[in-house]
Order: C-alpha cells, then structure tokens, then sequence
C-alpha cells in the first residue's frame, strides 16, 4: 500500500484474542436474548400477534410488581447482610499471619466446594422445627413452641446471605489488599481515633471492593431459584420462580419472556446504580 | 492449496465444532429414544422396561433420555419434522397439551395383544396408561395416633400448623384442590368451594412447599405431620426410615394416568411401538408393582400383590371402586386462572 507501514501503536491492543469468546456470546448468549425479546412482544402464546399486552399487563398488575418489588427487597437485604458480615473477615484476613489467613481464606472459600443445593438442605436441617436452632433454644428453655424460621422471608435471607457470602468477602479481601497499610499508621499519627481511621481512610479506599462484592452478591442473590424456592417455599413468590411458574407450567413462553426482559433490566438499573456510586468513589479515592 | 492463518482457523474451528456437536455432521439412523421421568421412573424403567424391550426385540439399541414432561414437549416442538424423541411419558395434564399441539400419533390399538387387557380407565388411543400415580393421605404415624380417613380430617384443629401442601404447579398439587372443591360441592369446572377451604384451612397451614419432593422432606425434617401425598415417594422415604404411612382416603384416592405416547414423525414407529408393548405386559407390570418400585398397574391381568394389596387395593375391581379418575381436560382450561389466583391469595 503505502511507503513504510507506520510504526506500531502501542496504545492500543488487537482485539482478535477476545473473538472466538465473542463469537461463542454472540451465538449462544445475544442470539436467544434477543429471541427472548422477539418472543415477548407478542400478544398471544403462539406468537403470531405482535404487541405490548405481556408488559401492559405486567407492569399494571399489582401482584406481579409486587413479586419484584419483593424480589428486588430481599437482594437489598441479603447485599447488606453479606457486607456487614464480610467486611469484618477480610478486614481481619489483612492484619493476621499467614497461617490464620490460610484458614479465612479456606473457611471463606469451602462453600463455594459444595454444590448449592447441598448447602440449602443444610439450612432446611438449620432451620426446620425440630432444627438445630429451635431444638437450641428448646432445650435451653427460652422458647416452648418451635419458632418458625423455615418458609420465612428471615430465613431466605439468612441462608442465601451464607450461600452467596464468598462473592462478597473475595472482591473485599482483594480491596483492602490493596490498600497501603502505612496509610492506617499514618492517620494514626496525626491523631485520629480508629474508628474515625476507618471511615475516612479505609472505607473510602475499600469502595471498589464493596461495590464489586455487592453487584455480584445482589445479582447472584436475586436469581437464586433453588435456595429461594427450597427456604421460601411454594408460597412466597420471587421472580425466578414466577418465571418458571409462567414458562413451565402453564406454557405460557411470551409472558415468561416479558417477566425476564422487565427483570433483567430492573437488575441492570439496580447494578448500574452501583458501579454510578463506584464511579463517584473512584475520584474521592484517587484525592 | 494455499494455507493460509484464516483457512487454518476455519478448518480448525469446523472440527472442533463436528467434534464437540457430532449431531451437526451426520443426521443418520439413531437408537429409539425414550423420554421418561428422572429419578425413581428412571430407575423403574432402566432396571426393568429396557431389559424387557430388548429381550424381546433382538437386543435393539434403545436409549433412556428422562427429562419432566414439559421439557419433552418443548424439544419435540422444536423439531416436529424430524423429533429427537421417539417416546414420551406424560402425567394427564400435559399428555393433553401434547395432544393438543398434535406431537403425539393415535396408537395402533388393533395391532396391540395387551392394549384390550388394560381396565378401562388406562384405554387411551392417543395412548395407553401403563401405569397409575396415586395420591393420598400422608401422616407420620409417630406424630399422628389415629391414622386419618378422609381429606376433612386436615382441618382438624388438633392439626393446627402441622399440615403440608404443594402450590398449584404439580399435577399433585392441582389435582389435590379439584378433589377439595369436589368434597364441598364443587367440580373440575368450579373450584370456588376448593379456594374456599384452602382460606379455612390457613390456621392448620405449616407449609405450602414448591414441588411434590420438597413437601416429601419436610416430613423428614418434622416441619409437618400430615399431607396430601404420592403413593409412590412416600414408599422411597419409608424405605429410608422416615416415619411416614400413606392411606387412601374414604373419598376414594386421585388417580392420574401416567400415559405413553408414540411421538409423531418418529423415524422408531416400529421400535416405540413395541417399547409401549413392553410396558403393558402383565410380567413388567407385575416386576414394576413389587418392591422396591410399588408402581401401579394398569393390565387387569396383574395380580395386586405387597403394599399395592394392603393399602390400595386387592383387585381391579376395588380398584376402581377406591380411586377416582378427574377430567384433566375441563382441568387445564382454566388451570392457570386457578395458579395465579392461588399465587394472590395463599400467603401464610
């Protein structure tokens, strides 16, 4: 073509490594999505008549906004659950020997070794009337008649708090390592107390952390069919099984489509508000 | 041949993709494939029904692919022309969507030598009922001193908060309420009656549990003493040494058709055909009905024996006198008016 071909760009990269994984999305991940929407604009269950009615009726049904009020509730609750639980342990996993952080980081990672459905029946033997904790207070003497915790909105939060805390305490320990240490000394230093070091110093600058670990635990709590259905019960809805109740059972794939696309971009709203904070902490972190 | 980096990908990438999907190169004469239920059926039929076929049919290739029911009909509605099942197994509800969406063939009933032996009820042209699923009263006998006798007994009030039952989404659970609302004057066209007793029975409400076997665990755990039950899981749990016992109550227990079908367009006819013969013989039936399966038959030339005899019936005569049979085709027309009407009002 020309005369000397220009030197290199340094500052940009080939793309090429990343297209055999893009390709692999494109077919198998952006084609049926966008199926999933061409379904949901549909009108009737064979999909011959093009319309708006599956989200009409959705987003003017009380009952069904009420499922993802509900669902979008018990993400928020959970998110918090896991951070003020998991903060602590990698706070502690920073400032303790090697052979102590072995062991966290083992105990933080064991549950990810067994399978979710595992670790939700252990909940049910938790939780169940004569469960480790009612047969606990029982015998104790504080309570007479079991409480009941199992098919509880408490008891979904608990037990998906312990089966998604890993995607929250590994983006923490990652954040706070990043951290310099002679900064905790040095607002020490110049005479502030440790809880004043901790807001100023170390929670600013553990942000990233927080926000990645809350996007993951929320979008992972959120979507949790076994666990919910399985603590939750065949009574209280969330919308993976209103889904599945829609698209299973009754056959009915263009309405189960729209309840996706409508939760699928409640779930983006929801992360995109994380990573704005995450964004905005960026500068404070950087000053 | 010039070979350069693009064509060597390309030709990479195609064997891999043969590799990885062989479905993609070659459409070619494939074993039958029976779509059956996933745990204890696969079992049953593994053990039993496929040893059976191919000692009958020359060793023929033949291959169990167990999937729920509305998985089998999204995948033969898929490929109608050239389906990737060639049997199905269906419960009364989406046996008809089945039929409804024409995926299933009429069975040749003149050519079958076991199809006239079946009782009435499991005579199906668009195909036969090789066996039965009974649902009944569930209790745990540790907990409950006077076995219960009729679907009333659940809102005793000595049950309050011991009762267990599905939501709607299982045959089981929907089954349950139409017999509720019939019990108070109601039918499978008019479950008002159903609803109303659901909203009675609230106090005695533990659990509404999501599936047929979470509710089964819940006895395990002590979280119910009572339910409306499968025959056939409660046998799985007692083997295991939970305390539970199953009766059938005095309204007659529900019986659902578990039906076969010979799916449309099937390149097996031949094979699928014979595979449904195999079910109906009175030797497999008869296998099936002992332990540790307990499946229902469904050829009146079984004779009841074991469990079956002691808590369901002795013959088919009382057999038919105890279980009752709903119509599942006035069920599904409105079945998802009453599964969005359960989702808004049960909330214990």
């Amino acid at each position: 073509m020309g005369a000397a071909p220009a030197s290199r760009d340094v500052t940009s990269y080939g793309m090429g490594l990343a297209a055999p994984l893009a390709l692999f999305f494109l077919v198998f991940f952006v084609a049926p999505l966008l199926q999933l929407l061409w379904l949901s604009l549909h009108n009737d269950t064979v999909g011959l008549h093009w319309g708006l009615g599956q989200y009409l009726h959705f987003l003017t049904d009380p009952f069904s906004l009420g499922v993802l009020g509900s669902t979008l509730l018990l993400g928020a609750e959970v998110t918090a659950v896991c951070l003020v639980l998991g903060f602590p342990i990698a706070w502690l996993y920073q400032r303790v020997g090697p052979k102590l952080q072995t062991i966290i980081i083992l105990i933080v990672l064991l549950p990810l070794l067994t399978s979710v459905v595992v670790r939700t029946f252990a909940w049910i033997v938790i939780l169940g009337r004569q469960g480790i904790i009612n047969a606990t207070l029982q015998s104790l003497g504080i309570i007479d008649t079991p409480l009941k915790l199992l098919y509880t909105q408490f008891g979904v939060v608990i037990a998906l708090a312990q089966v998604q805390m890993p995607l929250m305490t590994l983006p923490l320990i990652t954040a706070l390592g990043r951290i310099d240490p002679n900064l905790d000394d040095a607002s020490c230093s110049l005479g502030a107390g440790s809880w004043r070091t901790f807001f100023r110093i170390v929670l600013p600058l553990s942000l990233p952390g927080v926000i990645a670990g809350c996007t993951l635990t929320y979008a992972a709590a959120i979507t949790a069919f076994i666990t919910q259905s399985l603590i939750g019960g065949g009574q209280m809805l969330f919308m993976p099984m209103y889904l599945y109740q829609q698209a299973s059972t009754l056959q009915n794939w263009p309405f189960a489509a729209a309840i996706s696309i409508i939760f699928l971009l409640a779930v983006l709203a929801v992360v995109s508000v994380f990573t704005t904070i995450g964004r905005m902490s960026r500068g404070y972190g950087d000053a | 041949m010039i070979m350069n980096r693009r064509s060597l990908l390309t030709t990479a990438l195609t064997l891999g993709a043969m590799k990885a999907f062989p479905g993609l190169s070659y459409a070619q004469a494939r074993p039958l494939v029976f779509a059956t239920f996933t745990g204890s059926w696969e079992e049953a039929h593994k053990a039993v029904l496929v040893p059976a076929f191919r000692k009958a049919n020359a060793d023929a290739a033949m291959v169990l692919d167990p999937m729920l029911s509305v998985d089998q009909i999204a995948k033969v509605n898929a490929a109608k022309s050239n389906p990737p099942i060639d049997v199905m197994l269906h419960d009364p509800g989406p046996a008809l969507v089945a039929i409804g969406q024409d995926l299933v063939e009429p069975y040749p009933v003149e050519k079958s030598a076991y199809y006239k032996d079946l009782i009435a009820e499991a005579q199906e042209p668009m195909g036969p009922a090789p066996f039965f699923q009974v649902v009944g009263l569930t209790y745990n006998p540790e907990a409950v001193k006077t076995p219960p006798t009729s679907w009333a007994d659940l809102w005793k009030p000595e049950f309050k908060g011991r009762v267990g039952i599905t939501n709607l989404n299982s045959t089981l659970g929907t089954g349950w309420l139409v017999e509720i609302a019939k019990m108070r004057g109601g039918s499978e066209a008019n479950v008002d009656p159903g609803f109303k007793a659901l909203e009675e029975l609230k106090p005695n409400l533990a659990a509404v549990a999501a599936n047929p076997g979470a509710l089964a665990t819940l006895f395990q755990q002590g979280q119910i003493d009572i339910s409306p039950g499968n025959f056939n899981a409660i046998q799985i749990l007692k083997a295991r040494g939970v305390p539970v016992e199953f009766v059938a109550p005095k309204e007659g227990a529900i019986a659902f058709k578990t039906t076969i079908h010979i799916v449309k367009n099937s390149p097996n006819r031949e094979l699928a055909f014979k595979l449904i013969e195999a079910a109906l013989t009175p030797e497999v039936q008869t296998t099936l009905m002992n332990p540790p399966y307990l499946i229902v038959p469904t050829n009146s030339r079984v004779t009841m024996g074991g469990e079956i005899a002691r808590v369901l019936a002795k013959d088919t005569a009382e057999l038919k006198k105890k279980f009752v049979f709903q119509d599942w085709k006035k069920i599904n027309e409105q079945r998802s008016a009453w599964i969005e009407r359960f989702n808004r009002e049960i909330k214990i």
